[in-house]
């Protein structure tokens, strides 16, 4: 099993670095957003002068300062940015034959399937692990703001953002692969992640605090996987006292979210290869449904 | 596995295949692409299933391969049962596609490594294989290239080399040489009798080329309309026709050949035409030097004689009462996925060769 899928992630590894604009492209928005948007843009100076220092942390739920609790938000971000890619590979093995190839071997479904989710959410990590670090950089560039971290972080707090990460990026892999095995045409799935970009991001709380929304607003940002993982990273980070749960809780409602979308990519991926089998020569079949 | 009774000498049997599309979404009857389908294939033999596009060849070459399951029917492949036993039956038979399945992003060696890893195998132990498929097709040269820069008959030679790459004994090839030009078509022929001839691999190839049917097959299962015509070798077959034609055309003012002819023993039917005669007879290349000398003792001078064989495609107009359609004109398959067995409709199942897209 394990060979199968080593096998099938070397492929897509192959590919991946003769065109590296895919990552390139992924990339670029959330490292913009860093040093373009969260540069210009800071809720705390928004606030009157009089205020003190104690109430904008509190307002920004224990981040010291406005760039550090955005750049959080920026690490979910940009792995949902990155996974939006994730079901090209799908489309383009479903219309080049490919799928069929690999369907036909002994291989089993469920190693197809890992390969594809595995690659692709490692692909999806990349990003966010390169934003922590630029967001760290920056706070020693002088004139910029950059992620500053409180000093009293636990093992345990480091090993849950990582956790954070890894279950979000496997979340927003599974939901685009589920597009792209249910996708015919590479246009239509552009077209449906798109349209999913701007709410994913506008309804979480990655940017600012969900406080000031309204109160239908705040139960959407509740339950977005963005503002479930963006907490259990805030919350161990810069302490959880703001938080109405603990970091385990949010944790639980993201691994809960990745093992919905899993199935059901999983389902999709299934159904896909079941009828993806008999298509040949579109002269013969016509295009595949 | 196989609970029927056969002949240990066939590796493939299908039994009374039915196959059925669904209706399409802008209404009309489901199409049955294979229906009612039972044949054998035996052991080492190069076998063909010949018919025009649409008839149902890739249908049935889906389901003996594992990838389609029948609507109804048994198939079994080197004694098993292609549904039950899927995986097993994959691990034992090579699949040629008529389509490109190659990752055009990567070499042609890689993508034989790929392949090899799917069948469970390590690229350190399969290392030596690979250079032998590759020999095998002619593609050692250019196997570090992009299958992108390759033609489409180096194309085809790869996809052949993948299917080939964990040793089948049975080796699957739909429609092998479409699209490939006289030359190409000619060096995949000598790979596919190199198969059966050097490792005794049993071939099962469908084909809409006649020509291709009659030069490469031990024999031949004739498919039109999803059901099989006719069985048998391309001799066979022709046989059926009653055998050869002789032309005989005379010198102008010559007497009459017929009642000469007719006294020639094995000579089956005599026809007048314009300025000649055909003679029907079993053996035509036998019965030249006869024709010849009892006109001569007649006194008749013969300008011109030829032996004319059978066609399949002759064969194929005598089967079906209309001509072969060639390429292109198959348009009519149903543009909607197939159905699991439990899903089609018994309602659905009405013959209709227009109710695709």
């Amino acid at each position: 099993m394990y060979r199968e899928i080593v096998s099938l992630m070397r492929r897509e590894y192959l590919k991946w670095i003769r065109a590296p604009t895919w990552v390139i492209s992924g990339l670029l928005s959330p490292v913009l957003y860093l040093v373009l948007f969260g540069q210009a843009f800071d809720l705390a100076k928004l606030l009157p002068p009089n205020v003190p220092g104690s109430t904008i942390v509190r307002v920004l739920l224990g981040a010291p300062n406005y760039f550090s609790y955005f750049a959080i938000g920026m690490v979910a971000f940009a792995a949902a940015t990155a996974a939006m890619f994730s079901g090209t590979g799908v489309i383009f093995d479903k219309q080049l034959g490919i799928q069929q190839r690999i369907i036909s071997t002994p291989t089993s479904r469920g190693a197809i399937f890992s390969a594809y989710l595995l690659f692709r959410g490692v692909l999806t990590l990349i990003p966010a692990f390169l934003v922590i670090g630029l967001a760290l950089l920056l706070a020693y560039v002088p004139g910029l703001a950059g992620l500053t971290v409180p000093s009293g972080v636990t093992g345990l707090g480091l090993a849950e953002v990582l956790l954070a990460i890894l279950t979000l990026s496997l979340a927003f892999t599974a939901l685009f692969l589920a597009f792209g095995f249910s996708a015919g045409k590479i246009e239509s799935y552009f077209g449906v992640v798109t349209i999913l970009q701007l709410p994913i991001l506008l309804t979480s709380n990655a940017m600012y605090p969900s406080g000031t929304m309204p109160p239908w607003l705040q139960h959407v940002v509740a339950v977005n996987p963005i503002s479930l993982a963006v907490n259990v990273m805030r919350a161990n980070l810069f302490g959880a006292s703001g938080y109405p749960y603990s970091p385990g809780i949010y944790l639980a409602g993201l691994v809960g979210w990745a093992a919905v979308l899993i199935a059901l990519a999983s389902f999709l991926a299934y159904r896909s290869f079941q009828s993806g089998v008999v298509r040949s020569d579109p002269g013969e079949w016509g295009p595949a449904p | 596995m196989s609970s029927t009774a056969t002949d240990s000498a066939d590796v493939i049997c299908a039994d009374d295949l039915r196959v059925v599309y669904p209706a399409g979404k802008r209404g009309g009857t489901g199409t049955r692409a294979v229906d009612g389908v039972t044949f054998r294939v035996r052991r080492g033999e190069i076998f063909g299933f010949l018919g025009p596009n649409g008839a149902g060849k890739t249908t049935t070459i889906s389901v003996l391969t594992t990838l389609l399951a029948p609507s109804s029917g048994r198939a079994t492949v080197a004694g098993l049962d292609t549904t039950v036993s899927a995986p097993e039956v994959r691990r034992r038979i090579g699949l040629v596609f008529q389509s490109s399945t190659a990752d055009s992003e990567l070499t042609g060696r890689e993508n034989l490594t790929l392949e090899a890893g799917l069948y469970g195998f390590s690229p350190a132990e399969i290392a030596p294989r690979i250079e032998e498929v590759l020999r095998r097709v002619e593609l050692s040269a250019v196997a570090d290239r992009l299958v992108s820069t390759y033609s489409g008959g180096m194309r085809r030679r790869l996809e052949l080399a993948a299917g080939l790459i964990h040793d089948p004994k049975i080796v699957f090839l739909d429609e092998p040489t479409l699209g490939l030009d006289p030359q190409g078509r000619a060096g995949f022929w000598r790979y596919i009798r190199d198969l059966r001839d050097t490792e005794g691999i049993t071939v099962f190839l469908t084909t809409h080329y006649l020509e291709e049917a009659d030069q490469l097959c031990d024999r031949i299962a004739i498919i039109d309309h999803g059901q099989i015509i006719a069985t048998g070798s391309p001799g066979e077959l022709k046989d059926r026709m009653g055998g050869d034609t002789l032309s005989v055309r005379t010198a102008p003012g010559a007497g009459d050949l017929e009642p000469v002819v007719r006294a020639i023993p094995g000579i089956t039917a005599v026809l007048r035409e314009d300025g000649g005669y055909r003679l029907k007879c079993a053996r035509g290349d036998a019965l030249v030097s006869k024709v010849v000398l009892a006109a001569q003792s007649a006194g008749i001078s013969i300008e011109q004689l030829a032996v004319h064989k059978p066609s399949l495609d002759e064969v194929f107009l005598e089967l079906t009462g209309h001509a072969y359609r060639e390429e292109g004109t198959g348009a009519d398959e149903p543009a909607e996925g197939p159905v699991p067995p439990a899903a089609a409709s018994p309602t659905a199942t009405a013959p209709s060769k227009h109710g695709g897209a």
